[in-house]
């Protein structure tokens, strides 16, 4: 009961923006076949045209052989087609039964049958599922249970699964992983989409990469390295972390002293933190999440405040400052959840270039809005920092994730900061911006910035670094010599297994 | 664990309802004792309850068909509106059976323009509909004058004289109930006045109105084609990547929200009363959406709420009803006090308050005077509805995607 899917060259346009040309796919009976690249390489838009939701323009997919084109998902799931998306496709307010039925209600009805068969499935692939449970109280893993359950429901014969490990913590991923390995035994296929080349490796039988909208080849799992893999996905060499020269001074641009937060229900989220950060330094801050990052950045912005203890930044005490008002003092801000808090997805991305520095020029002259500057401004950013996007006037939502990190980087190093504070500056992003964002930091410590960094990727963290503190339970437990350290002792510490 | 307890869930909500329910007859029964108004509960004052509630029932549920697959409909008074020239016109020349189907057609017709505007050219819902509404009024006023204008027992704005359609009284319970409900008893002469009021002089649109609740409850909750047209309110895209045409859904509801509505007019024009005016339904469209949010965008709670609103209404139509507004007030104090109390123990403690001083000023007020100026009372059923959605509104749960534009090709 297993099919086999060929694309072949598959081209799509958006308006000014190509987002496949000339795509050759295959995909084998009974495997898991990855498909990986950048954010913005054109996977996505291949899936949608694969699933049906959009047409392509030029190409042709076929199954068994024989040439078949969709017109909308109904007819993909007809061949045994399913697909899972990125962002679950659920409705929070029905029950697992009621989102899995729905649209194949003439399979088993919307009563008992169904209700029989979505326990059968569920407990062959122990997925562990309640079809009466209400969607919304499931946690992410779960809802992805439903949705693969779903396609599986339909009768799916290849699954597409879209970055599906981007919403999962580690354990999660391996049971994930052992549920597709039941799948194929069961003689389904999968096509596998991500950009996290250690889960590739993991699980594929065949891997295609894309790059810039195209297929440019294809690896064998057994043999291909990690650092092949990339070559392919970015076309050219791999960049890495590693800062040369020492620029640190002694003139301290941020200084922490005692400083504690305390949440609502009065309990120490930081604890008597004390830290120095001076011009051309960049601090490293590592950690388990939850330790106190988020807060120790948040206090710094103004966005919480400090229970006890002083901030001061360049020598002016910050302590009581509102966000709004550090900022002007020359603090540039990434923040960890794009989305939340670095831009407003839809207004594009002049207006976003506005956000945070509302109260200086070039933005605004006198007491209004200044959209002409805003708009040179951007342009500038969209050219310095390589901010692939058809236009400014394009919305937030629109760019690839790394690309509007990259575009929140510029902003954020417009104004003549001092210090820049970045959470998981790469955190989502793929591996070119990567590199990008990377240059920008040593760039920022070049010119004198001090730089608060935050990170999980400990390489990051040990390449950029000229000091490395690790925090736990709020508390600073260590200094490290990123020279010096490697990533399994900063692990230790970080889980407070032994500090240095 | 899940399913047991999703179960027992359900289970404590019904036992909840039932109780709550008990409460209030019990509550209605004392406080009609203790101030001496029997006609807060007799028979006539019920089946007038009854008869407001309907076109309320109409409008209500015409709201719940249209957000349940993600269209606010705020158009509905204007749908009304043409529905009650339309009972006028098509009974009048054709017989009562088609006024209510010629009701229900305009309505549908005011449904079909605002589909068109908000699912295929993604206008704005509120916009839309407001415009429906000032449409409505406007071309109700037309047509009124172009073709009442000459009827014998019409006029530039009105008209009298169509047929109705018949009534029915069932034997038996209705005269038994009604000599129970003369008798004045606590709880269960209240009961049977109810039971008398529902049986006696029942309109056959009336039992239509009843029918169409079960029908909407039973269509979007046990059907697959009510499942589509849920998932369509609550998450378009994911509907359509499961091969639901979303947009065929979402016109079916609104047609179908527009003809509730046109029959909600009808009711008025036929029922409530026997003649036809332009701007006869007077906000009823808005309460009737009141209902439906009050109801927690679910059939049961559209009724509850529109049997509230209806005996409001129907008070507020009662000749001579200064005293029984002026018991309505201790009942209000009451049911807010109980209010308030639950909202304390559920740690609401600000709410408590000011639930509470709510409640203590409508005991002063009940304290100090004996009747309640005739001036006020015509709005009853609009303060009530103000009080009962500001403290309703709280835990309520609007489909996720109700009034969001959706466009076909954006999911994923």
């Amino acid at each position: 009961m297993t099919i086999e899917v060929e694309l072949a060259g598959i081209g799509k346009r958006f308006p000014g923006v190509i987002a496949n040309h000339d795509v050759s796919l295959r995909i084998r009976p009974g495997t898991v076949h990855a498909l990986i690249g950048e954010n913005g390489a054109g996977k996505s838009t291949l899936m949608k045209i694969l699933y049906g939701v959009q047409p392509a323009d030029e190409g042709t997919i076929s199954v068994d052989g024989q040439h078949r084109s969709f017109a909308s998902p109904t007819d993909a799931i007809e061949v045994g087609i399913g697909m899972v998306f990125q962002h679950f496709m659920l409705a929070d307010n029905l029950t697992v039964l009621e989102n899995i039925v729905l649209g194949a209600e003439k399979l088993h009805g919307i009563g008992d049958g169904a209700r029989t068969r979505i326990k059968e499935i569920s407990a062959r692939f122990g997925f562990g599922l309640e079809p009466d449970q209400l969607v919304e109280r499931l946690g992410v893993a779960d809802r992805q249970r439903v949705e693969i359950l779903k396609v599986l429901y339909r009768g799916a014969e290849l699954i597409i699964l879209d970055e599906p490990t981007a919403v999962l913590v580690p354990q999660e991923v391996d049971a994930l992983f052992s549920n597709l390995r039941e799948l194929v035994a069961d003689g389904c296929s999968v096509l596998f989409i991500s950009h996290k080349l250690d889960e590739v490796l993991a699980i594929a039988d065949d891997i295609t990469v894309m790059r810039r909208g195209t297929t440019v080849g294809t690896a064998d799992p057994r043999t291909a390295t990690k650092h092949q893999l990339a070559e392919l996905m970015v076309g050219s060499e791999l960049p890495s972390p590693e800062t040369s020269e020492r620029t640190v001074t002694d003139q301290v641009v941020l200084a922490l002293d005692g400083v504690t937060v305390t949440d609502d229900l009065g309990r120490d989220r930081l604890t008597d933190v004390s830290l120095a950060v001076h011009r051309g330094e960049v601090v490293g801050i590592a950690g388990v999440e939850g330790n106190g990052q988020t807060e120790l950045v948040e206090v710094v912005m103004g966005m919480l405040r400090a229970a006890s203890g002083r901030i001061t930044l360049d020598g002016q005490d910050i302590t009581r400052l509102s966000t709004r008002k550090v900022r002007e003092l020359g603090v540039g801000f990434v923040p960890e959840d794009r989305h939340r808090h670095g831009l407003v997805l839809d207004f594009p991305l002049w207006e976003n270039r506005i956000l945070g520095h509302q109260t200086k020029p070039p933005v605004v002259k006198g007491p209004l809005l200044n959209p002409a500057g805003a708009r040179t401004d951007a342009r500038r950013i969209v050219e310095e920092f390589d901010v692939r996007t058809p236009g400014i006037g394009t919305t937030a939502r629109a760019l690839s994730g790394g690309n509007q990190q990259k575009f929140i980087v510029g902003r954020e190093m417009s104004g003549d900061p001092i210090l820049l504070i970045a959470s998981h500056p790469t955190r989502g992003v793929d591996v070119g911006a990567q590199a990008a964002i990377w240059d920008h930091v040593r760039a920022a410590r070049r010119e004198g910035l001090g730089v608060l960094l935050v990170s999980a990727d400990l390489d990051e963290l040990i390449g950029l670094s000229d000091r490395i503190e690790v925090v736990l339970r709020g508390r600073l437990t260590g200094t490290f010599d990123p020279s010096q350290v490697t990533a399994q002792d900063l692990g230790a510490a970080m889980t407070g297994g032994s500090a240095a | 664990m899940t399913g047991t307890t999703a179960l027992s869930r359900a289970r404590t909500v019904r036992y909840t309802t039932i109780v709550v329910a008990l409460a209030a007859i019990v509550t209605v029964s004392a406080v009609r004792i203790v101030t001496g108004a029997d006609r807060l509960t007799t028979p006539g004052t019920l089946r007038q309850a009854l008869i407001a509630a309907c076109p309320i029932l109409l409008a209500g549920l015409g709201g719940l068909w249209a957000e349940r697959a993600g269209i606010v409909n705020i158009g509905l008074e204007g749908q009304m509106l043409l529905g009650t020239w339309g009972a006028a016109f098509f009974a009048y020349h054709h017989g009562w059976l088609a006024g209510i189907v010629g009701a229900a057609v305009m309505g549908l017709i005011g449904g079909l323009v605002h589909a068109i505007a908000t699912v295929s050219f993604g206008v704005d819902h509120i916009i839309s509909g407001v415009a429906l509404n000032i449409i409505g009024l406007g071309a109700v006023g037309f047509l009124a004058k172009s073709y009442f204008d000459e009827l014998s027992g019409g006029g530039p704005r009105n008209l009298s004289g169509y047929p109705t359609p018949p009534t029915l009284t069932i034997p038996g319970i209705s005269d038994g109930a009604r000599s129970l409900a003369d008798q004045h008893w606590f709880v269960v002469s209240d009961v049977s006045a109810a039971v008398a009021g529902a049986t006696t002089n029942l309109s056959i649109l009336t039992i239509l109105t009843l029918a169409l609740a079960l029908l909407t409850a039973w269509a979007l909750w046990r059907t697959s084609f009510g499942l589509r047209l849920r998932s369509c309110g609550e998450n378009p895209q994911a509907a359509e990547t499961l091969g639901v045409n979303v947009y065929l859904y979402k016109y079916v509801a609104v047609l179908v929200s527009g003809a509730f509505a046109g029959l909600g007019g009808a009711y008025l024009t036929m029922v409530s009363s026997s003649s036809f005016t332009v701007g006869q339904t007077n906000g009823r469209g808005y309460i009737g959406l009141a209902s439906m949010i009050f109801g927690n965008w679910r059939p049961s709670g559209v009724l509850t709420g529109a049997l509230m609103f209806g005996y409001a209404d129907g008070i507020s139509l009662l000749p001579k009803n200064g005293p029984l507004v002026h018991a309505l007030l201790l009942l209000v104090a009451v049911f807010l006090l109980a209010y308030s109390v639950f909202k304390f123990r559920a740690g609401e403690l600000t709410t408590a308050i000011v639930v509470a001083v709510i409640a203590l000023g409508a005991l002063v007020w009940y304290f100090t005077t004996t009747r309640v100026p005739s001036a006020f009372t015509g709005m009853t059923p609009y303060v009530i509805t103000l009080f009962v959605i500001s403290v309703a509104s709280q835990r309520l749960r609007m489909p996720a995607a109700d009034g969001k534009p959706y466009r076909r090709g954006s999911a994923g």
